[in-house]
């Protein structure tokens, strides 16, 4: 019965996709040392009648930065809001083929609660949504979800998660104050310790520095390194220097498909596709 | 293209696969709190949505129970119309419906002796005795003509008496079989046939009436004799105008004494026995011109006096209201500097908060007294319908109503101005047009079905506002003379919205008189759903076009 | 040598800028004219009305007014002097002089003593029919907005709060009477006003919250969601909170919309007279609902179409209008400048 489905780290390269997709398995294969974490095998998706990924098919490894890049609307923050169900809250949306797995595990499947999926995918968006709450409020509402009152563990939380985060220094002195009296990079910063508080395996990141400066960017992008070494990684975004600076793996996606898959210094030094080349060297997109 | 319709994917069952990690925490290892195969989340989900259909329900059980009290309306009323018919009633008037026009006729006859009196006195500066003298010709002409009807009058008076006893006895029969079934239902055997209930015999009891048929005929020969001999006679009257009006008057005598035959011919074959069909009953209230309850003789459920009512004190606020919501939305939205709009804009928000009694207070403690003093001073005569002397009437209403309906076509239109994208309006700058044409032929146009659909939403608000109606239309219940050209707005009138008010306190459960309110609530009812279907339809449309 | 450019951009007067200033003034002129309306109606009643609330004499509040039931009046001459006492005092008057007995009095019914049952009625009807209206409201709205899908089901009840909305009032008085009056045999009584005034204000309730709940920014959600909050714990914590004070604010013009219909509770709720308060002479507990109250609103429609205009009545009937505005304008206001408020402090 599961032998069905061949298991995921053995599927052979040569499956009938695109052609570009060739290369994206010899990506992995370079990092072939790491464990995959996330599968993704063979994904379309619709919004209602549109389709917005055609056969998307992804191994990303563990503790590892994997960037996803493309021109708008090419399908990258789709496929990143199915890494954690984040479409269902999006009416007529809906995984039409394929599956995805996490360590394993159908994510769609009948016996998976989405809600003890999203603890352990923890999600930090475009635009920093601090809740109207103060800094210490933010970052202990998960764990209160989860029923934890301990004071005490809740203040360790706090500053572990901060530091975590590079924010603590700056916060200390003010945790009970509103978080929406934060600058905008503090702000997403905030964002992340609150999704790092509930100690998730994978943090998913849909353009986090979008809406900051550059000083408050380079934060952020200091804070991914520091991360990667507990967390796996995906972030999405369409700054390409960004992608080259933190990433360890990047995908590229091109109107809805899965263009090309590599280690980030092939796909920036020596991409195999053509379109690839095109985008990273600023030709399109 | 069409999205092939795959269906989600099969998924393995996922736990049994062997997984090179750590074993992954997401599955709904937890059992969590289920009732009736509901998680918790999904009960909370279900209450919510219990509550939403409120709405469905409570929509649905308003067409229900209007439905249930006002359905056994058509059956009730076709017994009240075959009672009417049996017991001769209808007989009678025909008769009467012949007296009435006669009367009819003499109004008018009375009104030409005033207009002579009025220029004899004032044109002519005749002190009124010797007006009334230079006037004796017509008045003998006048109380000839006058004469003419007494017979029959006397005839339909005595005849009355008779209907009304037989339909006496029939409500009195009616009254003691429903005590006997009281009681049979009771089980009271014994004394249900004490009750003795003895059915009516139309048919014996009608032969009084039917007997008078050849006294009809002598008095209305009599009549028909008399008014020729009267119109032979009739004075010449000096000035044209109203010798226009006599010529008009003896040709309408005439026309009416050729109706007599025809008369006869209904009286002749006038059966009581014919039976009432429902669509008759039916019909009687939605064409009935006529609302009369708690009459000695018959009552009548026509609603057309009501709804005629209710849509004319709606027009006329609307009359007012209409330009003066869209003005000021106009003003308020294009014109005005933004610290006029934080003044006014409240202002007429608090408007919309008046309560609708208090304005109804007002038009009867303040401004009917007004307008009747304004309609009297003579530099106003010229208004038509001024001087009136009904202190309430459709004017008084229509003016609080548009008070009542400024606010919401306000808020409304306002909206719908918003509504219209600003490239629109800067466009139209941008080729050199000024603000007011940008205004008149860029903006409102784009806005214009927002803006009637606002007009039809305060036109929904007026005309099921109540309490301003009920206290200042003037609760008249007669079709208003529409002959009377735009006068017609100082007459006082009944409305749909005030009758119920009026009357539903008072009527019995379950009577005929109940159940015509509640239809007259239906339609009330179905009168506002279609306006306000009216209004989505065209705000619909208007997105289309806005793309 | 040069001439002065010729300016092109000069204003050219003309028939279209007078048309201009013509339709301007017109609107403008239109608008001040609906302001004037409502401040004529509004002054007069405060000028007159104020008159029976105010006196000139501490405490400067017309006591016995807010705090007495209404009585008959008495105008009566006696000894060459005008006496106006209400009933009790007429009696009083009578006992204290029995030569008085016979004396030929005019009355009139409510002109004399206070409107006090009037007000509780007013505010127990209120209380009870926006308690249920909100938790009605506030429940449809979070279904429509948090959890509802686009379905036939949802664009039905959308359908349905859009024509409930436009159902006059009076239709909502007969149903309520046929419901909850005769069908459920409630007769006239405090809990088939409230559910008939509940129900009438309903769409009002609903659309209110639910631009409140749309207002609450998706990212709150989003955010509480992806740390694995289940869907009522987002809405729970994360946009009731946030939400709820324009909830609030809005549903106050409804308040407004409730404690200024009449004819709902005509024949559901209302008594022209009534010598008890509602809390006096129950039996038991349920009694309490079961019992029509007197109120404001219907006060006014009896005091005016009731009975003559004249000196004596028009106190009355000039008060107890102000008094109601007074309560009607303060709520209003109350919500708009609450609104304003809310406008600045909240702000993502």
């Amino acid at each position: 019965m599961p032998a069905a489905i061949s298991p995921t780290m053995e599927r052979p390269s040569a499956q009938p996709t695109a052609p570009a997709l060739a290369v994206s398995a010899a990506g992995t294969a370079a990092s072939a040392a790491a464990r995959t974490i996330i599968d993704i095998d063979h994904v379309d998706f619709f919004y209602g009648p549109s389709q917005a990924l055609h056969d998307v098919s992804l191994k990303l490894d563990e503790k590892k930065v994997t960037a996803f890049i493309g021109p708008s609307g090419c399908g990258k923050s789709t496929l990143l809001r199915c890494l954690n169900r984040m479409n269902d809250l999006i009416d007529g949306t809906r995984v039409a083929k394929g599956s995805i797995k996490i360590r394993g595990v159908d994510i769609h499947g009948p016996q998976v609660d989405v809600i003890e999926l999203r603890k352990r995918v923890g999600m930090v968006f475009q635009k920093s949504n601090p809740f109207p709450k103060s800094i210490y409020d933010n970052i202990t509402y998960g764990l209160r979800l989860q029923g934890v009152k301990d004071k005490s563990r809740l203040d360790a939380v706090v500053e572990k998660s901060l530091r975590g985060a590079a924010l603590w220094d700056e916060v200390k002195d003010r945790l009970h104050t509103s978080g929406l009296g934060l600058s905008g990079g503090q702000q997403q910063r905030l964002c992340i310790a609150r999704a790092i508080a509930v100690e998730p395996d994978i943090i998913l990141m849909d353009e986090p520095c979008s809406a900051l400066d550059p000083i408050s960017t380079s934060k952020v992008e200091e804070l991914i390194h520091e991360l990667k070494k507990q967390f796996t990684i995906v972030i999405v975004t369409h700054n390409m220097q960004q992608a080259a600076r933190c990433s360890d793996q990047t995908a590229f996606f091109y109107l809805g498909r899965l263009v090309e898959f590599a280690d980030t210094r092939t796909i920036f030094m020596n991409p195999a596709n053509p379109q690839t080349e095109a985008y990273v060297s600023g030709r399109f997109g | 293209m069409a999205p092939p319709s795959i269906p989600p994917p099969t998924t393995a069952p996922a736990e049994a696969a062997p997984t090179s990690a750590a074993p992954a925490g997401f599955l709904a290892n937890k059992s969590r709190f289920r009732l009736f195969g509901l998680t918790l989340d999904g009960c909370i989900k279900v209450f919510f949505g219990g509550n939403a259909v409120v709405a469905v329900v409570v929509l649905s059980l308003i067409t229900i129970f209007l439905f249930k009290e006002g359905g056994g309306f058509t059956g009730q009323n076709r017994a009240n119309l075959e009672i009417y018919r049996r017991a001769g009633l209808e007989f009678v008037d025909f008769m009467r419906t012949q007296v009435a026009g006669h009367t009819a006729l003499t109004r008018e006859l009375s009104e030409l002796r005033l207009r002579q009196f009025n220029r004899l006195t004032q044109e002519q500066k005749l002190p009124p005795a010797e007006a009334n003298a230079a006037l004796a010709t017509f008045d003998k002409f006048s109380d000839q003509f006058d004469d003419a009807v007494v017979p029959l009058r006397r005839l339909v008076s005595d005849l009355t008496e008779t209907a009304t006893a037989i339909k006496d006895k029939f409500a009195i029969n009616e009254n003691l079989s429903i005590a006997r079934q009281q009681l049979l239902a009771e089980g009271k055997a014994a004394e249900a046939e004490k009750i003795a209930v003895k059915p009516v015999d139309f048919e014996a009891e009608l032969k009084p009436l039917l007997a008078a048929l050849p006294d009809y005929q002598k008095a209305a020969a009599d009549e028909a004799a008399k008014i020729a001999a009267a119109l032979a006679a009739a004075p010449a009257l000096p000035s044209p105008e109203l010798q226009a009006r006599l010529e008009k008057l003896k040709s309408s005598a005439r026309a009416y004494v050729n109706g007599f035959p025809e008369v006869e011919k209904t009286l002749r074959s006038w059966d009581h026995r014919q039976p009432v069909p429902a669509a008759r009953a039916f019909a009687a209230f939605v064409f009935g011109r006529e609302w009369i309850t708690q009459s000695f003789w018959q009552d009548w459920y026509g609603i057309l006096p009501l709804l005629v009512g209710s849509l004319l004190v709606s027009l006329a606020a609307l009359c007012l209201a209409v330009p003066l919501g869209i003005g000021a939305a106009i003003y308020v939205n294009q014109l005005a500097s933004p610290r006029e709009q934080r003044l006014i804009k409240p202002g007429i928000e608090f408007i919309a908060a008046i309560p609708s009694v208090v304005l109804g207070f007002f038009g009867i403690a303040v401004l009917g007294e007004t307008l009747r003093w304004l309609s009297q001073q003579s530099w106003l005569s010229w208004v038509p319908g001024f001087p009136y002397s009904e202190r309430l009437n459709v004017l008084t209403a229509g003016c609080l109503l548009a008070l009542i309906a400024v606010p919401t076509i306000f808020t409304l239109a306002e909206d719908a101005l918003n509504n219209v994208p600003r490239a629109f309006k800067e466009a139209s700058f941008a080729l050199g047009a000024s603000r007011l044409q940008t205004i008149l032929k860029i903006i409102v146009p784009a806005s214009l079905s927002g803006i009637i659909s606002a007009v039809l939403l305060g036109l929904g608000r007026v005309v099921g506002e109540t309490m301003v109606v009920l206290l200042c239309a003037g609760n008249r219940i007669a079709l208003p003379d529409f002959t009377a050209g735009l006068s017609v707005l100082t007459q006082p009138v009944h409305t749909m919205t005030g009758i119920i008010a009026q009357e539903m306190g008072e009527v019995p459960h379950a009577s005929i008189h109940y159940r015509a309110l509640f239809m007259v609530g239906l339609v009330l009812f179905f009168l506002s759903l279609l306006i306000n279907w009216l209004a989505q339809k065209i705000v619909r449309r208007y997105r289309i076009a806005i793309g | 040598m040069d001439a002065p450019p010729e300016n092109h951009f000069r204003s050219r007067p003309g028939a279209i800028r007078a048309w201009e200033n013509v339709l301007h003034w017109l609107f403008r002129g239109a608008t001040y004219l609906v302001l004037l309306c409502g401040g004529l109606v509004f002054g007069q009643i405060v000028w007159r009305g104020a008159q029976t609330v105010f006196t000139t004499r501490a405490p400067f509040v017309n006591v016995a007014f807010f705090t007495e039931a209404p009585e008959s009046l008495h105008v009566f001459e006696y000894q060459g002097q005008k006496q106006e006492l209400g009933d009790r005092a007429f009696n009083a008057f009578k006992v204290a002089h029995p030569d008085a007995k016979d004396v030929k009095d005019e009355s009139y019914v409510y002109s004399a003593g206070g409107i006090f049952p009037c007000i509780v009625g007013t505010v127990l009807l209120v209380a009870g029919s926006m308690a249920i209206a909100l938790f009605l409201g506030v429940s449809s709205a979070i279904y429509l907005n948090e959890y509802a899908h686009d379905s036939a089901l949802v664009r039905f009840i959308r359908l349905a709060i859009l024509n409930l909305a436009g159902v006059p009032s009076i239709v909502f008085g007969l149903f309520g009477f046929g419901m909850f009056v005769i069908f459920f045999g409630w007769n006239v009584s405090l809990i088939a006003g409230w559910f008939t005034l509940a129900f009438m204000v309903l769409p009002v309730v609903i659309t209110a919250s639910e631009e409140s709940l749309k207002a609450v920014p998706k990212g709150f959600r989003e955010g509480s969601l992806a740390l694995g909050a289940t869907k009522w714990q987002t809405i729970r914590q994360n946009v009731l909170p946030y939400a709820l004070p324009g909830i609030l604010t809005s549903s106050i013009l409804g308040i407004a919309r409730v404690a200024g219909e009449t004819a709902p509770i005509m024949f559901t709720a209302a008594y022209v007279v009534r010598d008890k308060l509602p809390w006096e002479g129950l039996t038991k507990a349920s009694d309490f609902f079961f019992q029509g109250v007197m109120a404001l609103p219907y006060h006014i429609y009896v005091v005016s179409s009731k009975i003559p205009q004249n000196e004596y009545t028009a106190r009355v009937q000039y008060g107890t209008a102000f008094v109601f505005l007074l309560l009607v304008a303060l709520i209003a206001s109350a919500s708009i400048v609450l609104r304003s408020r809310l406008r600045n402090r909240y702000k993502w």
